[in-house]
């Protein structure tokens, strides 16, 4: 399937393109929060405020795709937690006034399925309309899913996308799992730090994608999940992917990791750059945007960029570069947590 | 000492402009005579049921017909008038 076009709100100035230029946001804590957009232009007030971070930044980053594009078949999104802010007070209301009145504005917006609804509501857009919230395979279940469909021919062009947004309840409850530092770094020597942990980030990501397109910034090969693998599973889904595509091991020419500058998730990445591939451009993506379960359509819409040529901000994401090696084909390889591994292959 | 029914409105369009989360509208800014629903304030129907989880929970008055609340939920002066007639 092939990228039309794609927007993205994230900790960096994506949003407005200044990224695309080369300009960095530099981030010195351990939460990333997004550069929000004014969104009084695109939003009706009536809307905007009602709506929740999450639900604002998808319609933030949808409605301009779906006014740009039209006939949209469907809108499938990927959020593991949704408005969880939403969410928390709907619940404490709950509790607080012993199951009473409750105000139906946080209910309405706490489902992770709010965005989808939201935008389709806002397009008239009556075709399929799924949400994906499996935790870190999230994401990769709606591209499965837009390939499937293209697959069997029951759809051309589809509105997909990653949401995810910091709240304090999903931030104090994976800081106690251990998921981020205890001692900030800044940024940019976020993915060579030797301690435990990671940085929380958050974002939105959406593409237009369709089954046929002659002008297209990449196109989406395949992805793979896994779930608790052990490293020799790792290999064979590289093994598998490669095969089902008929790509060579060594056209290959760069990976796009995943690496969030946790030392004891390091292991999976290195094997895959060291063992797997070691004579590939070695990119990275987390010390732009942090750590969240649906960072991986960050992922896809840097690589689209950079397949597309646009290629200004390289120096800040190149971990390891090759000569002669121009790219082609980029792999991205993403584990949440050493639990939901994937890998998505994307095409000039 | 009691709340003077000027005092009351104030606090009144202070929970709305709360409860609502109405962008860049001071409680102030609220005439007691604006309709609530015109194009003034833009409120629908989700927000009436905000208002009226709002007089429930702030003032213990509750509003159970729904065709009543067409009678109250008309301005800030219809639902001070509702408040300080039922507030226990």
């Amino acid at each position: 399937m092939y990228i039309t076009d794609l927007r993205s709100i994230s900790p960096q100035k994506t949003y407005t393109n200044e990224f695309l230029k080369g300009e960095l946001v530099h981030h010195d804590g351990i939460i990333f929060n997004v550069t929000e957009p004014d969104y009084m232009e695109l939003i009706p007030r009536g809307l905007l405020r009602r709506m929740g971070k999450a639900v604002r930044m998808g319609v933030g980053t949808g409605l301009p795709l779906i006014q740009n594009n039209k006939n949209i078949d469907g809108i499938l999104m990927g959020t593991a937690n949704g408005g969880l802010e939403n969410c928390i007070d709907f619940l404490n209301q709950i509790v607080e006034y012993d199951e009473g009145m409750l105000t139906p504005t946080n209910f309405v917006q706490s489902t992770p399925n709010a965005i989808a609804g939201q935008l389709a509501l806002m397009d008239q857009n009556r075709g399929y309309n799924t949400t994906y919230t499996n935790g870190g395979h999230a994401f990769e279940n709606t591209l499965l899913d837009a390939l499937l469909l293209f697959e069997e021919g029951n759809a051309k062009k589809l509105l997909i996308g990653g949401i995810e947004e910091i709240s304090n309840y999903n931030y104090n409850i994976d800081f106690l799992a251990d998921h981020y530092k205890e001692v900030a770094v800044g940024n940019f020597d976020l993915i060579d730090s030797l301690t435990k942990g990671s940085v929380c980030g958050e974002g939105s990501n959406m593409f237009i994608v369709e089954s046929e397109a002659s002008q297209y910034y990449a196109k989406i090969e395949d992805v793979e999940q896994l779930t608790f693998p052990k490293e020799e599973d790792i290999e064979l889904c590289v093994k598998s992917i490669l095969e089902r595509n008929n790509i060579q091991h060594n056209e290959i020419d760069t990976l796009m990791l995943g690496m969030n500058g946790d030392i004891d998730h390091n292991v999976w990445y290195e094997h895959v750059s060291e063992q797997l591939f070691p004579d590939t451009n070695v990119l990275t993506f987390k010390h732009l945007v942090g750590e969240y379960r649906t960072c991986t359509s960050f992922a896809v819409w840097l690589s689209a960029h950079i397949l597309n040529g646009e290629r200004s901000f390289m120096s800040s994401i190149e971990k390891r570069k090759i000569e002669n090696k121009p790219i082609q084909h980029i792999l991205i390889y993403n584990h949440f947590d050493e639990v939901n591994h994937s890998f998505i292959l994307l095409k000039k | 000492m009691s709340q003077t029914r000027e005092e009351l409105s104030l606090e009144l369009k202070k929970h709305i402009v709360e409860y609502l989360n109405l962008l860049d509208i001071k409680p102030e800014e609220i005439n007691d005579d604006t309709p609530l629903f015109g194009p003034d304030l833009g409120l629908d129907s989700i927000d009436s049921v905000e208002l009226i989880v709002l007089l429930d929970r702030e003032y213990g008055v509750k509003i159970n017909n729904p065709t009543e609340g067409r009678t109250i939920l008309v301005d800030v002066n219809t639902i001070v008038d509702y408040i300080l007639a039922n507030k226990k």
